[in-house]
Formats: structure tokens, C-alpha cells, sequence
């Protein structure tokens, strides 16, 4: 990645309230270890999950995808901890694989709340995929957030 | 890249793997015996980290886990 990037800004992908990543309960997400971020902690109704930024969706299974900018920064939006488990249900995907969307563009509807009956923490990790630490600046920390307001930028 | 043969190895062999379920970002692995597993052979085949809890052992490899995940099946068939 060059040093002349420009600073993108990744959005908030669901609603709710913004959480450090070191908070997060799971030993990978919490220690950065696919890359830094930051968390939202989702509001406990069924509603859509967005794309963070623009670009193409070159991963998508029911609790998690990736999004791939034109400049090549992968964001990778997690819906709930240890959702792998739940095999999709609970979850629609609103989109397909290899989609170029705009950030905003609605990904996958899903059930915090149903989530959290299973016995596994909604907390939606949003992760700026290899980039360095130093890279990221919070916009909002520790409030409530919107969907598709600005979570962090990446520089 | 990620070397899924050598992820193997470092899971002490395909005899020592029962089960292998790629996640977004990792390998969720289920294991014989815990003791063959070689996390410096995982972090050489490309593994980010490895986390061990018993017999279950996830190696982190990044967004690419559901591809080494198919080349591991492949591998065990």
C-alpha cells in the first residue's frame, strides 16, 4: 500500500453503539490480529446490514463479508461472535458475491436479538483488513452510532 | 499465500484432523491429539496466529479462510 492513499472513510454497517475492538469477546478481533477496526454493539432488532465502503463484495456468507475497494482495501464486517455456528439461520443476504456496491447498499438482514437468545454476543466487528494500526482514526467512540455514518477513517 | 499442505502438516497430519470449518478470518479445526500440532509449521504456511484450546485449534489465515478451507478438503478426500 503506498503512503499516498487517500483517507477513506468506513462506515458504520449496522446501527447501534461503537465499541474499542479490544473489547470485543474474541481473542482474534480483540487483539486486532486480521487487522484494527472498530465494533458496533447492534441495536436488538431484525434490520439490514451495509456495506461499510464502496467497492466489490469478495466474500459474503450469512454472518460475514468483505468488501474490496477500487483502490484495494478489504473491510470485513462480522455480524455477531462465533455466527459461523448458526449455518445462516437467522440470516438473507440482500446481495451476491462479486456485487459492486455503493457503501450503504443493504447486505444482509439479520436478528441481533436472535442472536443473542443463542447464547452468542451480537457485537459486530468492522475491519480495515491488514492495515496498520496507526492508519485508523475513530470518529465515533464509545456513542450511540447510525447506520452508514462514519465509523473510522483509514489513511 | 496460504499453503493448505503445509497447514496440514502443522496440524499433525490429515490422520490427526477430524474436522476442518473455515470462517471468515480462520481455520476451526478439531484435532486428535493436540500435541502434534506444530504452530511454527502453521505460522511458516502462512497462518497469522494460532489459537488452542484443547483439541480445538483455530488458525488464523485472514479473508482467504474459506479458500484454504476447500484446498484442506481436498487434501483429506
Amino acid at each position: 500500500m503506498s503512503d499516498a492513499q487517500a483517507t477513506l472513510v468506513v462506515f458504520a454497517p449496522v446501527p447501534g453503539r461503537v465499541v474499542r475492538m479490544a473489547d470485543v469477546p474474541d481473542p482474534v478481533f480483540a487483539a486486532s490480529l486480521v487487522g484494527p477496526g472498530a465494533a458496533v454493539d447492534p441495536i436488538r432488532s431484525r434490520h439490514q446490514a451495509v456495506a461499510p465502503v464502496g467497492g466489490r463484495i469478495v466474500k459474503l456468507h450469512p454472518h460475514a463479508f468483505v468488501v474490496v475497494t477500487p483502490d484495494g482495501r478489504g473491510v470485513l464486517v462480522h455480524l455477531g461472535i462465533d455466527t459461523v455456528q448458526l449455518k445462516g439461520e437467522g440470516f438473507t443476504l440482500l446481495a451476491v458475491e462479486g456485487d459492486e456496491v455503493a457503501a450503504g447498499a443493504p447486505v444482509v438482514e439479520w436478528d441481533p436479538a436472535g442472536v443473542e437468545a443463542g447464547g452468542r454476543s451480537p457485537l459486530c466487528p468492522v475491519v480495515a483488513l491488514d492495515a496498520a494500526a496507526d492508519a485508523l482514526r475513530l470518529i465515533a467512540d464509545g456513542g450511540e452510532i447510525a447506520v452508514g455514518a462514519g465509523l473510522f477513517t483509514w489513511s | 499465500m496460504i499453503d493448505a499442505a503445509a497447514i496440514v502438516a502443522g496440524l499433525g497430519g490429515a490422520e490427526n484432523i477430524i474436522e476442518v470449518e473455515p470462517c471468515a478470518t480462520r481455520l476451526r479445526t478439531e484435532v486428535r491429539d493436540a500435541s502434534l500440532v506444530d504452530e511454527a509449521v502453521l505460522k511458516r504456511a502462512g497462518a497469522i496466529a494460532v489459537m488452542r484450546t484443547g483439541v480445538a485449534v483455530q488458525v488464523i489465515v485472514g479473508p482467504e479462510a474459506d479458500t484454504v478451507g476447500s484446498d484442506i478438503e481436498e487434501l483429506l478426500e
